[in-house]
C-alpha cells in the first residue's frame, strides 16, 4: 500500500470549474465548500477589518488548532448563501489558500484574484460577551455554530500518555496554547456548563442541537469509564433544563461497550452517537489511530458501532473519517481509485447495518504527527467520496439530520444529503 | 436589474387579507403549490418566504432551486382581486442571526408554538399582472379574435328595425 512520489507528482489537479464540470449532480457550492476546507483560507486585513465581536463568532474556542498554527482574532467560519457552513482554517498565503476579502464591503471568496462567492462570517451568539460565575468568558466554556451549541467538557486525550495519540490530532497542544493564552478550562464544572446552556438558550432559535465531544479517557474501572462518567455528569445537569427526556444532541466520543452506551442513554437525554474510526482500513487505522488501536481495534470499533445502532436507533448513529489521510504516504493508497472503493465497501459494512460514514478533510495542522504533510486528496475525489457516503444513505435509508448542515455542517456528504427524501 | 413591485403591489402584498402561494418544482418536474402566509418584500426588492418545515417538499425545493437553478413563481391574490405572479429564484437560505431570530418571534407570534427551517430570499425576475379586470382589458384589445361573438351583439332590447346589414 506504499505510495510514491511518482504517482502523486502526475496527479493532475482539477480545477474547480473542471471537477463542477465533471460532476453536474453535485452543487458548485458544496464543491467550492469542499476545496476551501482541502486548500484552506487566508484573510485579507480588508476582510478582518469588518470582523466585529460583538456581530460575528471569532476564533479561540477550538478544540483543535489551524493549519497556520496562530490564535488569533479570526473569524470562526463562513455562511454560504444556501445556508451550508464552510468550517476552515485559516492557512498561510504561501500554502496556496482560497482568499477572503471584500466586494462592496461584502466579505468574498477569491481564487486567482476572481471573486467567487459571497460569504457570512457566522453570527455571533448573544452569550458570548458574558463572563461565568467562575469569571471565564462563557463562549469559553461553551461555543456555538450557526445552530449548534458545543460542549468540550474536556480537553485532554489520554492515548497521549503513551505517544499514540491519533497522526493528526493536536489537541494536546492546542489545549495548552487554549489553556495559556485564552483562560480555557482544561475541564468544565458542569453545573456551570448547563449554567452557560441555559444562558445561551435564552436566544431565541439560535440552537437546534447540542454537541459534546472531548479527548478519549482510558481511565475508570473499565476503560473510559470515567470519559463515559464525564460525559453523564455534563449531559444530566444540561437535561434538566428540558420538559422533555430526550432533546436534539450529539455525543462524539470513545466507542463504548454496550453497557456504557446503554447507562449513557439510559441516564442522559442525549439523541444521537457517533464515535470517529478515523480511517476505513485496519491497517492505516493501525497506523494513524495506535492509542485507539491499543485500547479498542479497528473491528472491534466497528462492532461497538454497530451495537449503539440497537440503542440509539437506525439513523442515529454514525461515524467520522479523515479524508485525505488514507492517502498520506509512506502507508497510504497508491491510488484515488484504490482508495475510494476500500472506504466505500467499509462504510457500506457499516451503512447496511445502521450506522452511517461521514467525512471531515483533514487539514494537516503544525501541532500534529502528520503536520509537515499536505492533504494529498485531490478535489475530485473528495467530491466522489462526498457521492459515495451519500449514495449509501440513500440506499439504506439512513436520514442524519443530528450531523447535517444545521447541526455540524462540516461534512460536504451530509450536505448532499439535505435532499434526502424518504416520503 | 430585477424588476421591483409597484407601489400598489407592495400596498397588495402586505395587507392581511391577501392571499400568497409559492410554488416550486419536485425532483421530478411537478409543480409543488402551498400557502406562503408570511411572504413580503424587502426594502431591496427581494421576496422573503419563510419555511416552517426542514422537511417540506417547498424547503427541498427551494434548496434544489438554487443549487441547480430551477424557478419558482410566488402568486399573491388580494381582497379585491388585484392579482400578480412573480417568477423568481431562491438564492438565499438564512438559517441562523438576528433576521433569522426575529422571524422565528414572528411566526410564533401568529401561530404559537411553531418552528423555523429557513428565511428563504427569492430573487423577481419577472412580475406579471393577473389581475382578472387588467388581464380582460388588454386581452380583448390585443387578440379581438378571442372574443366569442355572441358577447358581442347589440342587446335585443336596443335593437332597431331600420339596422341594415352589411
Amino acid at each position: 500500500m506504499s505510495q510514491s512520489s511518482t504517482s502523486l507528482a502526475s496527479r493532475q489537479p482539477a480545477t474547480l470549474a473542471e471537477v463542477a464540470a465533471a460532476h453536474p449532480d453535485v452543487p458548485r457550492l458544496i464543491i467550492l465548500k469542499t476545496d476551501v476546507q482541502r486548500r484552506g483560507v487566508f484573510y485579507t486585513d480588508r476582510a478582518l477589518s469588518v470582523l466585529d465581536p460583538k456581530i460575528h463568532s471569532v476564533t479561540g474556542t477550538h478544540i483543535f488548532g489551524t493549519r497556520d498554527g496562530k490564535i488569533a482574532p479570526r473569524p470562526e467560519s463562513l455562511l454560504l448563501r444556501d445556508g451550508t457552513s464552510i468550517i476552515i482554517t485559516p492557512t498561510a498565503l504561501e500554502e496556496d489558500p482560497y482568499v477572503v476579502d471584500l466586494v462592496d464591503g461584502q466579505p468574498f471568496l477569491f481564487d486567482g484574484g476572481q471573486p467567487l462567492e459571497a460569504v457570512d462570517y457566522w453570527p455571533a451568539p448573544a452569550f458570548y460577551g458574558k463572563v461565568s460565575r467562575s469569571g471565564v468568558l462563557m463562549k469559553n466554556i461553551v461555543s456555538a455554530r450557526p445552530q449548534r451549541l458545543v460542549v468540550n467538557p474536556s480537553r485532554t486525550c489520554t492515548f497521549w500518555n503513551n505517544g499514540k495519540g491519533c497522526g493528526f490530532c493536536d489537541i494536546v497542544p492546542q489545549t495548552k496554547k487554549g489553556t495559556k493564552e485564552l483562560n480555557i478550562p482544561v475541564t468544565l464544572d458542569p453545573v456551570e456548563v448547563a449554567e452557560v446552556v441555559a444562558e445561551a438558550l435564552r436566544e431565541p432559535a439560535r440552537f437546534s442541537a447540542l454537541f459534546l465531544t472531548a479527548g478519549s479517557n482510558v481511565n475508570g474501572a473499565a476503560p473510559f469509564d470515567d470519559e463515559v462518567e464525564t460525559y453523564v455528569r455534563v449531559l444530566r445537569e444540561i437535561g434538566k433544563l428540558f420538559r422533555t427526556k430526550k432533546f436534539p444532541s450529539q455525543l462524539m466520543a470513545t466507542a463504548f461497550t454496550e453497557a456504557q452506551l446503554r447507562r449513557i442513554w439510559d441516564e442522559t437525554g442525549v439523541m444521537s452517537y457517533t464515535a470517529d474510526i478515523e480511517v476505513l482500513d485496519e491497517a492505516l487505522f493501525s497506523h494513524h489511530c495506535p492509542g485507539k488501536a491499543e485500547w479498542v481495534g479497528y473491528h472491534e470499533w466497528k462492532r461497538r458501532l454497530v451495537s449503539a445502532v440497537d440503542i440509539f436507533g437506525p439513523g442515529r448513529v454514525n461515524t467520522g473519517i479523515v479524508a485525505g489521510i488514507e492517502l498520506a504516504p509512506p502507508y497510504g493508497f497508491a491510488t484515488e481509485d484504490e482508495a475510494l472503493s476500500r472506504i466505500v465497501d467499509e462504510a457500506e459494512d457499516l451503512a447496511r447495518q445502521g450506522v452511517s460514514t461521514v467525512y471531515i478533510v483533514w487539514s494537516p495542522r503544525p501541532g500534529s504527527v502528520l503536520g509537515k504533510q499536505r492533504n494529498p486528496a485531490s478535489l475530485d475525489y473528495l467530491i466522489r467520496l462526498a457521492k459515495g457516503l451519500h449514495g449509501l444513505r440513500v440506499e439504506y435509508r439512513l436520514p442524519i439530520m443530528f450531523d447535517d448542515y444545521r447541526h455540524c455542517g462540516n461534512h460536504p456528504d451530509t450536505d448532499l444529503s439535505r435532499l434526502l427524501n424518504f416520503d | 436589474m430585477s424588476p421591483q413591485l409597484s407601489p400598489e403591489q407592495l400596498e397588495v402584498l402586505a395587507h392581511p387579507a391577501t392571499h400568497k402561494v409559492i410554488a416550486t418544482l419536485d425532483e421530478d418536474g411537478s409543480p409543488h403549490a402551498i400557502p406562503s402566509p408570511f411572504l413580503h418584500a424587502r426594502p431591496d426588492g427581494l421576496l422573503v418566504h419563510f419555511e416552517l418545515l426542514e422537511t417540506s417538499a417547498t424547503n427541498r425545493n427551494l434548496l434544489r432551486g438554487l443549487w441547480f437553478g430551477h424557478k419558482l413563481a410566488v402568486t399573491v391574490v388580494g381582497a379585491l382581486g388585484q392579482t400578480f405572479v412573480v417568477k423568481a429564484v431562491s438564492v438565499k437560505a438564512e438559517i441562523s442571526g438576528p433576521a433569522f431570530g426575529r422571524a422565528f418571534e414572528t411566526v410564533r407570534a401568529v401561530l404559537g408554538d411553531a418552528d423555523l427551517a429557513a428565511v428563504w430570499l427569492l430573487r423577481p425576475h419577472a412580475i406579471v399582472d393577473e389581475t382578472y379586470a387588467t388581464r380582460k382589458r388588454d386581452e380583448e384589445a390585443r387578440y379581438p379574435f378571442s372574443i366569442h361573438l355572441d358577447r358581442l351583439l347589440v342587446p335585443r332590447d336596443q335593437a332597431t328595425s331600420d339596422r341594415t346589414q352589411p
